[in-house]
Formats: C-alpha cells, structure tokens, sequence
C-alpha cells in the first residue's frame, strides 16, 4: 500500500465531519427511547420505598409541560425528549464541524502567511 | 462496521506520527468544545434555578455541591459551577477520545483494505464505530456511577443518599455501597453500550442515506 494513501485515510478519518442531520435524529430518537424507557419502567414497577410512583422523574414536568409519570406523559414524554435530543445532537454536531472548520482555515492562513513572509 | 484486523500498525504501513498527531488534535477541540459546553450549562442552569421564581430554589440542584466543593445554587457558587463544568468537561473528552480513537486505525485498514480511492478527503462524512463508541462512554458512565457512590459512602452519608438509592428503579441490584455500586456499574456499562449501538446505527443507516 502506498504511504499517500494510508495518509489520507488517516486524515478523512479523524477529520471527516459529522451528518448534522443524522447526528440530530439519532440523538433525538436515543433521547426519545430512554425518557420513554425510564418512566415505562418506573410504571411497570409501581410505588417503591413507600414514595409516591416516579416523584423525581415527574420533575421532568417542570421543563417539559404536561409529562408526568403516566402511559400519556411517557407518549409526551418521549416527543419533547426527541425534540431536545434532537436540538441538543445538532448543535454538538455543529460545534464539531465548526471547530474543525475554524482550526484548519486558521492553519490555511497561517501558512500562507509564512509562504508570502519567505517570498 | 470496521474490522479491526489487530495487525502491527507499522507492519500495516500507518504513519504513526500522522495518526497521534490527529488524535491529539482531535482531543484537544473536542476537551475545549466539551469544556465550554459543560461550564456554561452549570453556570445557565444555576442561573436558570435562581430565577425560576419557585418557592425553594435549587433544591435539588444543591446537591451538586456534594460532589464537586464550593459549588451551590447562588452567585458565586454559578462561578464554581461553570470551573467545574470545564474541568470534567474536559476531562470527559480527554477520556473518551482516547478510547474512541481506537477506531481510526480500525476505519484506515479497512479504507486501505477496500482499494478505493475516490472520495474526497475535505467532503468525507464521519463513521461511527458503535462498538468503540460504547466502550468510550459506557466507561466514563459506569467509571463515574462507581465514584460518586462510593463518595457517598467515603463521606459517611450512605444511608441518607435517597436520590441514588433510586437508581435502584432503574438498575437492579445498584446501591449506595461499594459492592452495589460495582453491580450498578455494570449494567450501566452494559446499557450505555447498548444505547450507542443504537446510536451508532441510526446515524450510519441515515447519513448513508443523506450521501447518496
């Protein structure tokens, strides 16, 4: 194999970018499973340590209007957390790329700064 | 995804030099993107908690303060909070990409293997290896689970920690002692691998499809 290309490898591995969209969907639909799971689970198992069925979860409520630990808010639940996911996964997705983008046209300039500062 | 064929990396041909220098690269954006995004949450979210106009403003989120000193729901404890954000937001990047990066010699052999040469090195789209995305985070995930708790019982407050002792709902087996929270450890490893499996798929399956 020639050095050239193994080279290239390395570079389009480490520097590919991130599918904003496809980072944000499948954030969203993690996020969307995991509050589902969590409170299913919770109903599943009914009031435990004589506390009243998901006390802490239900505080979700406070940011998400409407969920509460029911099969409905565990539905609603699993929306809002697949929207925010979503949001959440394309951002981070952005921040990634941006950060690479920026870095790499900062060692673009620098470069040709030098090669005109030689000539 | 990637088949790591466990071969000699200078046998295989990889510029070492060039692959450390990327993975340090990486790290190092990835330690200041977490850094920024971990400190800034603490700081908005204590802010957030203060003004929410509820009668006992953060009454949960003060027990942030067990784990991490000088850190509570006010002013100046906002400023501990976002220190604190940074540094095990960084760490946490620190961490994981050292783990992840695992993969990239893995996606270069097969590359290499493949006998293509036709993609374009600035429009190349990330692949994620679910299986080294899983080892990354479900070790920092189980890692911290075992130290926090075993704070807790370091601390002496064991017994009064109702709030983890919930997790208990969620991880059979888990509780606030040195042996549950091994246990708790564990199946937490072993559903955050779980979850970036999933993960991982998602996003290969949809952005193949984007690349079409």
């Amino acid at each position: 194999m020639t050095r050239d290309k193994t080279d290239k490898a390395i570079l389009m591995a480490a520097f590919a970018r991130i599918d904003v969209i496809a980072y944000a969907i499948a954030a969203g639909t993690v996020c969307a499973l995991l509050l589902f799971g969590a409170t299913a689970a919770l109903l599943l198992k009914g009031p435990q340590y004589g506390m009243d069925i998901g006390r802490h979860l239900s505080l979700i409520g406070i940011y998400l209007p409407g969920y509460d630990v029911t099969w409905g808010g565990a539905l609603l639940g699993a929306m809002y957390a697949w929207l925010l996911g979503a949001l959440f996964g394309y951002v981070l997705a952005l921040l990634w790329n941006l950060t690479h983008y920026l870095y790499i046209t900062a060692i673009v300039v620098r470069a040709a700064w030098w090669r005109m500062m030689a000539e | 995804m990637q088949n790591n064929t466990g071969n000699n990396p200078e046998e295989s041909g990889v510029n070492r030099n060039l692959l450390n220098a990327a993975i340090r690269l990486n790290t190092l954006l990835l330690a200041a993107m977490f850094a920024c995004v971990g400190g800034l949450t603490m700081f908005v979210a204590t802010f957030m908690s203060l003004y929410r106009g509820l009668p006992q403003p953060g009454q949960y989120l003060n027990l942030l303060g067990v784990f991490l000193p000088g850190y509570s729901v006010s002013h100046s404890g906002a400023w501990f909070g976002l220190l604190w954000g940074a540094v095990i937001g960084g760490l946490v990047a620190v961490i994981f990409y050292r783990i992840y990066a695992r993969s990239i010699e893995s996606q270069v052999r097969e590359y290499v293997a493949s006998d293509r040469d036709d993609r374009d090195l600035l429009g190349t789209t990330l692949r994620l290896d679910g299986n080294y995305l899983g080892l990354a985070l479900g070790a920092i995930v189980a890692g911290g689970l075992v130290v926090t708790t075993n704070w807790l019982v370091f601390r002496g407050t064991a017994e009064h920690s109702m709030h983890a002792i919930l997790l208990a709902n969620f991880l059979p087996g888990y509780s606030v002692s040195p042996v549950g929270s091994l246990v708790g450890g564990l199946e937490m490893f072993v559903v955050v691998y779980l979850v970036c499996l999933l993960f991982s798929w998602i996003y290969n399956v949809v952005a193949g499809l984007r690349s079409r």
